[in-house]
């Protein structure tokens, strides 16, 4: 199965990884500690069954007879070795955040681990199932130290083969797998960087590629029109939205983040910039998410109200701030949008595109007064909001540097409560607030289209995106 | 001879040091830092201040440059700070692909540009002349990535007798392999070469033929042929070197666009994808070993000059 990739991947250490890309390489190579089903449930993965006997304790029960591509065996001790990695300030870990709340990992006998919190966390479970949760084997971290990011070992359906950097990342089937039932039917993959949007369509359509792990929306219409290609409109958990510094003027006042939003037509947006592939967004929580609140419509346009929000923010001549973006070419067509549509209520919108290691530098120092901000989403509505609207000393990823005891109370209980119902009323109430503060505005929640050529069968999509080979085949 | 090579060393050293300050201080100046790249998607202000102290970012920019020269001097490049590899394997592993894509162009561009350009001097203001100068313009003025895309929907997609992207090493895909791979990239950027190669021998081509030395040889009745091939050529010869030489160091260092429409792993995607990342040991390492070739390219222009005419070789 050859497979292409809009960019190379960075790290093959799952404890390291900070992109996005590298995960779909993972989701074949490693296993996490529990699934997700493609409704976003939670199911067994390397552990077979969980409990929790009191809200600060997980016990988790281990598949047995589970080896890694190594040889070695998967147990008790690989789980807590992963867990104490991943503590480790040593190993400078991406996933120390992510599982902030475990105080520790503890083997109780063989295959039986418990995980011990600090505080309850009702996200932990869904965190799990990615990167945080998938398990290294600790011979592998032993034998290769820092090389252990281009030498992975996990126990997926497929092990590692090598890795030509900008050139292609294989697998080959794990004859060893534990899991008998469906595939691995493959022999392997190849993963190939093709960062022209062009080059790689055309590389499908001419058969050269079987598998596109991401379609630009220009691309879309293209692909679905066209006989050698299955294109599919994978859900995702993605929301593409801007942050508005709430630290300074203007946008520390309320009125003129709101005037900003109701000036905005967001449905205008999602259907000349993004080709309709995706839908407008009434908050952080994505659609296909449990906790998505259809009843909450996103923000409509409303000059009028602008123009009324302008002159209680005390601007009734409109103002000027500044927005930073990344340079590529959806982004720019979307500033111009808005700068646009920002123009008919008399505010300004001056753009600055600069790349993405410039702009996250910009959004640590809060050096902005707006932001594009896409994140790829997480399958528990908490990794799509907590982090982003909680009052945070430093800037964590809340650049917006929003704070409101009321939203803090709320994101507080979401992670305490563990009934699914409670918690969609506690996000509900939450994206209600959102929608009145305005630290971010909302734009759209894409569609991550796939394409495959017509041979590739068995494709399950699950809205975290990730491509799972190992029950798919080439007919 | 000898004293015109060791001279020109020893005149590279200030070059290298001003080319390799001014990176260093591009790099650094440019706002944001390898762990801003890095953590794209995670972030934890802990993390990043004890990374940035580990990899002595605290340190004045002056101090880092001359950390980072006495460590070069000593042949240790460092290491890339994003995937832990030594610098000199990351560009050992690609300058291969880059050499022979470039080797490739210059080939195609030469068989393309000396016919058109020859027949262009010596049939001046002909049609043939004219279909010269209208290639030449053509291939200037036409983007890398527009002349690529073309052959990919003509030879790749339409056509299918060639890949679209990607590079096949000899060892995976054997020599033919590797040629039907660079073959649609090559000619991509050859033919941009052998425009202002046709149009460079063109016009010197020309001035050559209007000298003394070649009233006499037509004088002494030899075929219009022999004038050019025995007399002219090689003479006229000597701005086309200095533009290959250029344009040599440059398709190394250069072919960025094609190798990233092409998805081939060269040394051009590296250096652009290592600024992205701000991945500084890489930029700096990939970077002077482009401007010490620049610089032995140079050289060998100048050697090539003295072979070519005599009274070239001062010294």
């Amino acid at each position: 199965m050859r497979v292409g990739f809009y960019v190379e991947a960075a790290t093959m250490d799952p404890h390291l990884s900070g992109s996005k890309i590298d995960r779909q390489v993972y989701h074949n190579l490693f296993e996490p500690l529990l699934v997700l089903d493609t409704k976003l449930q939670i199911k067994p993965g390397l552990a077979e069954s969980w409990s929790q006997p009191d809200p600060k304790t997980i016990v988790f029960k281990l598949r047995q007879g589970v080896k890694f591509h190594d040889d070695t065996e998967f147990d008790a001790e690989s789980v807590k070795f992963n867990f104490d990695r991943m503590q480790n300030p040593e190993t400078k870990s991406l996933r120390t955040g992510e599982i902030a709340n475990v105080q520790n990992a503890e083997v109780v006998d063989k295959y039986t681990v418990k995980l011990n919190l600090k505080k309850p966390d009702a996200a932990l479970l869904a965190t799990l199932t990615d990167r945080a949760g998938m398990i290294i084997s600790p011979a592998a971290v032993k034998k290769f130290g820092a090389d252990l990011q281009r030498n992975p070992v996990g126990t997926g359906p497929f092990q590692f083969v090598e890795w030509v950097k900008d050139d292609h990342l294989s697998l080959k089937r794990f004859d060893g797998y534990w899991n008998k039932t469906g595939g691995p039917y493959l022999d392997g993959i190849r993963y190939r960087p093709i960062p022209d949007d062009t080059v790689k369509t055309q590389s499908l359509v001419g058969g050269e590629i079987d598998v596109m792990d991401y379609v630009a929306p220009r691309d879309v219409a293209m692909l679905k029109g066209n006989a050698n290609v299955q294109e599919v409109d994978v859900e995702s958990l993605a929301t593409f939205n801007y942050q508005l510094n709430t630290t300074r003027a203007p946008f520390d006042k309320k009125e003129l983040r709101q005037a900003v939003a109701y000036a905005l037509d967001v449905t205008a947006i999602v259907k000349g910039v993004w080709l309709n592939v995706g839908v407008p967004s009434n908050g952080p929580i994505a659609p296909s998410s449990w906790a998505y609140d259809s009843s909450i419509k996103p923000i409509q346009r409303d000059v009028a109200k602008a123009k009324e929000l302008l002159k209680a923010g005390g601007k009734p001549d409109g103002f000027t701030f500044n927005c930073i973006t990344n340079n590529i070419p959806i982004n720019v067509q979307e500033a111009e949008a808005m700068k646009a549509q920002l123009a008919e209520v008399g505010i300004t919108m001056e753009v600055t595109l600069v790349d993405s290691a410039r702009l996250a530098a910009d959004q640590n120092a809060r050096n902005f007064d707006m932001t594009s901000y896409q994140w790829s989403g997480r399958p528990d509505p908490d990794g799509n909001t907590f982090q982003f609207f909680k009052t945070q000393p430093g800037s964590g990823v809340n650049f917006a540097g929003y704070s409101n005891p009321k939203v803090d109370e709320i994101l507080d209980k979401t992670r305490e409560v563990s009934d699914q119902a409670e918690r969609k009323k506690l996000y509900s109430e939450l994206v209600k607030i959102l929608q009145e503060d305005m630290p971010w505005i909302f734009i759209l929640h894409p569609i991550e289209p796939k394409a495959f050529s017509p041979k590739v069968q068995g494709y399950d999509p699950i809205p975290d995106g990730m491509i799972r080979f190992k029950d798919m085949w080439l007919k | 001879m000898g004293t015109l090579i060791s001279r020109r060393l020893a005149a590279m050293i200030p070059v290298l040091v001003l080319v390799t300050f001014g990176v260093f201080a591009l790099i650094h100046l440019t706002p944001g830092d390898p762990i801003d790249a890095m953590m794209a998607e995670s972030y934890d202000p802990a993390a990043k201040e004890r990374i940035r102290l580990e990899l002595g970012l605290d340190q004045p920019i002056h101090v880092q440059y001359v950390t980072w020269i006495g460590k070069v001097v000593q042949g240790d490049f460092g290491r890339s700070i994003r995937d832990n590899q030594p610098v000199i394997e990351n560009v050992s592993r690609r300058i291969g692909v880059s050499l022979q894509l470039a080797l490739f162009a210059m080939v195609i561009s030469l068989a393309v540009a000396f016919p058109i350009g020859i027949l262009s001097a010596s049939h001046r203001n002909s049609p043939i002349d004219g279909f010269g100068t209208m290639f030449a313009l053509f291939g200037i003025c036409m983007p890398n990535f527009l002349i690529a895309l073309l052959l990919i929907y003509l030879f790749g997609v339409s056509l299918r007798w060639l890949p679209i992207s990607g590079y096949v090493a000899p060892a995976d895909g054997g020599v033919l392999g590797t040629i039907r791979s660079l073959t649609l990239p090559a000619v991509t950027l050859g033919l941009a070469l052998a425009a202002v190669v046709t149009r460079t021998l063109r016009s010197s081509l020309l001035e050559t033929l209007n000298e003394d030395y070649v009233r006499t040889a037509r004088a002494k009745g030899l075929s219009e042929q022999l004038v050019i091939r025995r007399h002219a050529l090689k003479n006229g010869l000597i701005p086309v070197v200095t533009v290959l030489g250029l344009q040599f160091g440059s398709l190394i260092g250069g072919a960025v666009i094609t190798e990233y429409v092409f998805a081939l792993p060269g040394i051009g995607r590296l250096v652009v994808d290592s600024v992205f990342s701000r991945d500084y040991p890489l930029v700096q390492g990939v970077i002077l070993l482009i401007a010490i070739g620049f610089v032995l390219c140079n050289l060998l222009v100048d050697i090539v000059y003295g072979w070519l005419d005599p009274r070239i070789r001062y010294g």
